[in-house]
């Protein structure tokens, strides 16, 4: 019997796990188009970013000077920026919706709690089947206690629910004092899934230049062991699903996650190596493997391995570095 | 030295200008303080929608003020103003006493010097290049209160001077909505000798002038003096015509009309797009001034009703939120407030305008932004949620930019609330012609000195172009366009205003 890959994220049926993550790769309907027919489960749109916004609106002042001497012009320029990014935004969801065939999952990068509670009503509207709340806040401001933190994530996720009625799903990161119980306590919130971890612009030094530069945007293909354990700890643990995302470049990996107890997967930086044929390459292997394995759906072997099905916490928490090295000779 | 300045010069060589700057030292001048302009008292002012605060000077005060000005050598008060006005021989009118040739001056290059007067910015134009602003430190010569002097005066002396214009050169052009750019333009053109029509889409003529500036602070009367004027010149007003719809750029076209002036205004109200922005009983500044301005909601004999409030929040910090919080404390509003976003510092409405609001008892809640309403069960707004800004790093216009204060939200009581974010261009023309250029934001693209679209006999200005402009502003564009509309018609390359 072949395998089935039907599984449910974004509080939707999917008919496969492998999703096709937020990035510029799906912000553009013809990509969308072809990754959806590749055989994705589901497409989170490219985020519309607050801070982006706000970049655009400094580019426009500098480039309209004349007007600057004019204040009331001024004072409401930043909200046709706003609207303007917005209509484009809602136009692609539509047009993605009318493409791709699959769940469209908006995605709205969040900076500020109250900004971006309109902008999911209007995301609806336009016939998003969910949404996914990009939420990060660096925890760099000295002036911020860590409750200060996580109360932006409640308070933000408390008022986009109060206003739409699709499913929302948030992607996090790991920077938390305590992961284990934020993730569960965000789970109870009422979000229909937890995507594990967002991915962010890095920094590093050029040596030779003696500059910051950035480093390479895309994953690398071992990035995916940090969102892997967290993923195996949690499973079981949260009153909702979790997705597994960043490093995630192959059916194996994929699998890796199912193992572990993600009911999907996000892909972003395979899509860019490797173009939409990752996506099926990455469905042929997994059915494979279950075919092999002799399950028939995802449920059969989703979670199997996961801290609270193997029962090891040692397994999942903290001990294969000891035992790697004190077997070690010199 | 350009012409320009040539002519300047030689209107400040006359000889009675000279002998009036000999009369009084400038050590003399630069004594005297600034007047202050008599108002209606605000504990009386309040209960009346249609009674003008400022209530202009006196003669004799006119003429103390007049000679305050030193008659500067390089009158950079000119440059402040987007119409030109030659400042300093109107005010030097005033102070000889010659009031009506003041009032003349400023017919010269002004179509609406009683509006001007009465409604422009001043303390960000021409008086904020006056010399006593520049190099003394001082507050400036009211240039403002002494236009609006010499144009009340002549207007109540009943002798009015019509400006000579051109004999007719039978050409044809239009101008498209009637406020303040295109009036503006109409005084040029017909000056010129053009056949002017303005075409507007209300049954009264006057646009932003009309509908959206409240009669305490322009009353009709005013305007309507100024648009006989403007008559009595030969401009011929169309009302009840929207071209595009009433008939199309064809249509006129095959009339005869040779080119058009497009100042069809931003009437389309903006909103937040925040959570219950719909419930009954919150309103756009555009509709809430047009019903009470021009369809006389506030008075008891017309049957155009308007929601009243007694805990009104105006949105905004323009001169269209400082007309709607003063108009809703008008009609009854027990605490009429401000909520805006910046500091008062950023506060782009006139100072003059924010000081009379404090004097009626209108309540500034800054750095603060609604974030969600809520309403009663009727679905009436009864409250709303704000969150407090703090000011960040200058953004690229040099002002700070609001910066939200997480978790700094509180709630507050209203029963009706006027959003006053600015308007959006108005799509009725763009739409009409395609091949019209426009910018992402709706607003017809020109060429900054003729007023040229991309459709060569198609010219615009005001806030279809801007997006949002005070009224002088829009004003010069209307001048730019008549000088660029001269130019492309005649081929006359030496043409300016």
């Amino acid at each position: 019997m072949k395998a089935n890959l039907t599984t449910r994220f974004f509080g939707l049926e999917l008919k496969s796990p492998v999703v096709a993550a937020s990035s510029s790769m799906t912000g553009n309907v013809d990509q969308i188009r072809k990754i959806a027919d590749a055989g994705a489960g589901a497409i989170v749109l490219k985020s519309i970013f607050e801070e982006e916004i706000y970049h655009q609106l400094q580019e426009e002042l500098s480039r309209r000077n004349e007007f600057l001497s004019d204040p009331e012009y001024l004072d409401y320029f930043d909200y046709v920026i706003k609207d303007e990014s917005l209509r484009k935004y809602v136009k692609l969801v539509s047009d993605a919706k009318a493409a791709a065939g699959v769940p469209v999952v908006a995605s709205i990068n969040c900076a500020t709690s109250n900004e971006w509670m309109a902008f999911a009503a209007k995301l609806q509207e336009a016939g998003a089947d969910a949404l996914e709340l990009n939420l990060f806040v660096a925890p760099s401001d000295y002036g911020k206690t860590g409750q200060d933190h996580e109360n932006f994530y409640f308070t933000v996720v408390d008022r986009v629910l109060r206003h739409v009625s699709i499913p929302v799903s948030i992607k996090i990161s790991h920077y938390f004092s305590n992961l284990a119980g934020m993730v569960q306590k965000l789970s109870q919130t009422g979000v229909a899934g937890i995507s594990l971890f967002n991915r962010f612009y890095a920094p590093d030094i050029d040596i030779a230049a003696e500059k910051v530069v950035a480093a390479d945007v895309l994953s690398a293909d071992n990035e995916y062991l940090l969102p892997l354990r967290w993923t195996g700890i949690l499973a079981g643990k949260t009153a909702c699903r979790l997705a597994g995302t960043t490093g995630i470049h192959t059916a194996e990996t994929a699998v890796k996650f199912l193992l572990a107890g993600a009911s999907a997967v996000q892909v972003a930086s395979a899509l860019y190596q490797h173009g939409p044929a990752v996506v099926a390459d990455m469905n042929s292997g997994i059915t494979r493997w279950m075919d092999e394995k002799g399950y028939v759906s995802i449920d059969d072997f989703r979670g199997k391995l996961s801290l609270q099905n193997v029962g090891n916490a040692t397994a999942w928490e903290r001990v294969q570095f000891m035992k790697y090295f004190g077997e070690k000779e010199f | 030295m350009s012409t320009y300045q040539e002519y300047l010069k030689g209107e400040r060589e006359q000889t009675w200008r000279a002998e009036l700057r000999k009369m009084t030292p400038n050590k003399e001048r630069t004594t005297i303080e600034r007047v202050k302009m008599p108002e209606l008292d605000p504990q009386i002012r309040i209960h009346y929608q249609d009674r003008e605060v400022n209530l202009g000077l006196t003669a004799e005060q006119a003429v103390l003020e007049a000679r305050r000005c030193l008659d500067c050598p390089t009158p950079t008060c000119i440059e402040g103003c987007p119409v030109s006005i030659n400042i300093p021989k109107f005010v030097k009118n005033i102070e000889r006493g010659e009031f009506l040739e003041a009032a003349k001056t400023l017919k010269e290059t002004s179509a609406l010097p009683a509006v001007c007067g009465r409604v422009c910015p001043q303390e960000k134009q021409c008086e904020a290049q006056c010399f006593y602003t520049q190099k003394m430190k001082k507050t400036p010569v009211a240039i403002g209160y002494l236009e609006r002097f010499a144009a009340d005066y002549e207007r109540e002396s009943g002798r009015m001077s019509v400006p000579e214009v051109a004999a007719p050169n039978g050409i044809k052009v239009a101008a498209i909505g009637s406020g303040p750019a295109s009036l503006s333009f109409a005084g040029d053109m017909i000056k010129l000798g053009y056949d002017v029509t303005v075409f507007e889409a209300l049954h009264e003529i006057g646009g932003v002038l009309k509908y959206g500036i409240p009669e305490f602070r322009l009353p009709n009367k005013i305007v309507d003096v100024e648009l006989t004027n403007l008559e009595k010149m030969g401009v011929k007003f169309e009302r009840n015509f929207i071209v595009g719809k009433t008939a199309s750029f064809d249509d006129l076209k095959a009339e005869g009309f040779a080119a058009f002036f497009v100042a069809s205004g931003a009437g389309l109200p903006r909103f937040m797009n925040i959570p219950g922005e719909n419930y009954n009983g919150i309103l756009s500044s555009n509709e809430y001034l047009t019903r009470v301005n021009l369809m006389n909601a506030a008075s008891d004999a017309f049957d155009t009703p308007v929601l009243r409030g007694k805990n009104v929040a105006v949105i905004g910090g323009g001169n269209t939120a400082m007309d709607s919080v003063r108009t809703a404390k008008r009609l009854g509003a027990e605490r009429a407030m401000i909520i805006y976003r910046r500091s008062r510092d950023e506060m782009p409405a006139r100072v003059e305008e924010v000081h009379h609001a404090e004097e009626e008892g209108i309540e500034f809640i800054n750095l603060t932004n609604p974030v969600e309403y809520f309403a009663n069960e009727r679905g009436r707004v009864n409250r709303m949620r704000v969150q407090r800004m703090e000011l960040g790093e200058p953004d690229a216009s040099g002002r700070r930019s609001p910066r939200v204060i997480e978790g700094s939200e509180y709630d507050i009581d209203v029963d009706l609330v006027v959003v006053a974010v600015g308007v959006s261009p108005n799509p009725l023309i763009p739409s009409a012609l395609k091949e019209l250029k426009v910018s992402r934001w709706g607003t017809i693209e020109v060429d900054k000195e003729s007023m040229q679209s991309s459709v060569p006999e198609l010219f615009a200005g005001g806030d279809i172009v801007r997006g949002g402009a005070t009224v002088i502003l829009a004003m010069g564009d209307g001048r730019r366009a008549a000088a660029g509309m001269h130019r492309y018609l005649t081929g006359d390359q030496t043409s300016n205003h």
